[in-house]
């Protein structure tokens, strides 16, 4: 029997968990990265145990118990079992894997930067202002507008982001900066994008589910990051693949650790795109860099990282970024709204039309032509009511077609998922 | 498949343990609580028309439930 759930708790769970477990990853991609040194080699070597590690339990969470594979059961109700992608898939796939070769390569040169000392408190920050990049790129992509909510938010998740990612020496790398605005943050914004189209197709009627989507992501990483290894190693007259690939045999326990930890938190991640919006399902995640703190502690104890600072002034700082990211999350999570708009069309105009003038209206997220007393029922997200009415409802009323509407406001809601 | 919005009007006093029965439904996709003319939307997912009947007959057999309005989507377009 499916029970219903508040969506807002599971996509809230989801991409906390998601956060946790890549702030634990964090501190295991520390300890490879001080076994390897070199971020190429890192890279690689990173991708071909992912690729093991993600083929291996997408294997074991298809096998099926009373009818029902176990990842279907435990991870995410949508998945059956290992599979080919379709080829409507194939196209998100490439740049979906293209963002996360180039993110993972970024993050890894991260590592080799003399300011930031390895550690995870200083790097994993770096990466949140993607959410910026992902406002711009939902509002000009999902027919949605950012509203000043949402800029308000990104922006003050970016400034926290900034502010809590000062290194331990209390500078800011140039380079880092360069690398993460031009290299992480535009494969990130890919990566997230793309996986969150992956997971709204449908498959055989029903939702993608996030175990393929993973394990075929990291198969497309995989190539682009040989091949981008193989184009830098002819400019730089070095063999990183051969590097990688024994690297990948040396360290295979850590690296196994590593890419168990990023599968899962993957999976939780896809999921939650496919619940919440890319920006805010990141705007949760970010909260990697509170939980990353812990393991940047227990890094230093062991002499894996720098120590953490004690320096009152640079803790004031961080904990004033921390502070401001989670105000960004909150006002990003608890301001959508929703509304149901019931319509009756007026004879002698086409449903059709009718339908196709609705779904151009920003902000309306379905429209649904039914049989019954009314002729349309149409869902709308806006992050005010206000706003719903001053731009949704008005142009709604606007069309000649509309002979009738009632607007009811979603006070609460429960969901399969 | 077959899906539908059943709009429902409800007993003052009822929604929680009304809500509580029908998150027990298989069939039912999602329910929303809504202010204005109805109290409750549900959106059901089912195979056939006969199934809709089923899941409507279960919602109207709960306690508080006035009314039911069943509309069946003919086409959705959905982002």
């Amino acid at each position: 029997m499916k029970i219903k759930f508040r969506k807002r708790h599971l996509f809230l769970v989801l991409a906390f968990s998601s956060a946790i477990i890549a702030a634990m990853n964090s501190g295991v991609d520390s300890i490879a990265g001080d076994l390897m040194n070199n971020y190429w080699v890192l890279s690689i070597s990173c991708f071909i145990l992912g690729f093991i590690v993600s083929l291996l339990f997408s294997c074991l969470l298809s096998i099926p118990i009373k009818g029902k594979s176990i990842g279907s059961q435990t991870f995410d109700p949508s998945f059956n079992r290992i599979r080919l992608i379709t080829k409507q898939e194939i196209a998100y796939h490439a740049l979906a894997g293209l963002g996360n070769s180039i993110m993972t390569i970024g993050y890894f040169a991260l590592f080799y930067d003399p300011n930031l000392g390895r550690s995870p408190a200083a790097i994993l920050p770096f990466a949140q202002v993607v959410i910026l990049y992902l406002v711009v790129a939902e509002s000009i992509t999902e027919k949605d507008t950012p509203t000043l909510v949402e800029i308000q938010s990104a922006l003050i998740v970016t400034f926290g982001a900034i502010l809590g990612s000062i290194s331990l020496s209390g500078t800011i790398s140039v380079r880092a900066l360069a690398i993460v605005f031009l290299i992480i943050n535009p494969g990130s914004m890919l990566f997230s994008f793309y996986q969150r189209k992956l997971k709204m197709i449908k498959i055989k009627d029903k939702p993608n589910d996030s175990i393929n989507i993973r394990l075929w992501n990291v198969v497309f990483a995989l190539i682009f990051t040989c091949i981008i290894t193989f184009c830098w190693s002819l400019y730089d007259g070095t063999n990183y693949l051969f590097g990688g690939l024994t690297a990948s045999i040396n360290y295979f326990g850590w690296l196994f650790i590593m890419a168990t930890g990023t599968f899962f938190s993957f999976v939780f991640y896809i999921r939650a795109l496919g619940i919440g919006k890319a920006s805010i399902a990141q705007a949760v995640k970010s909260t990697v860099i509170i939980f990353s703190i812990p393991v940047t502690i227990v890094l230093s104890y062991y002499g894996y990282v720098d120590p953490f600072t004690t320096d009152p002034t640079l803790l004031i700082i961080k904990a004033i970024g921390m502070i401001l990211m989670i105000l960004g999350i909150i006002s990003f999570t608890v301001t959508l709204a929703k509304s149901y708009v019931f319509i009756k069309v007026k004879p002698g105009y086409s449903i059709e039309d009718t339908m196709q003038k609705l779904w151009k209206i920003k902000g309306v997220n379905r429209v649904c032509a039914v049989a019954g007393p009314y002729d349309f029922v149409v869902k709308i997200h806006t992050r005010t009511f206000v706003k719903g009415y001053e731009r949704i409802i008005r142009k709604i009323a606007e069309l000649p077609s509309i002979k009738e509407y009632k607007m009811q406001s979603v006070l609460k809601e429960w969901e399969n998922i | 498949m077959i899906s539908a919005y059943i709009l429902l009007n409800m007993k003052p006093g009822n929604n929680e343990k009304a809500i509580a029965e029908m998150r027990k439904i298989e069939d039912i996709a999602k329910i929303s609580i809504v202010t204005g003319e109805y109290d409750i939307v549900v959106r059901a997912q089912v195979e056939s028309l006969e199934k809709l009947l089923a899941v409507t007959d279960k919602i109207q057999m709960i306690k508080g439930v006035n009314k039911t309005t069943t509309q069946v989507i003919e086409k959705e377009i959905t982002s």
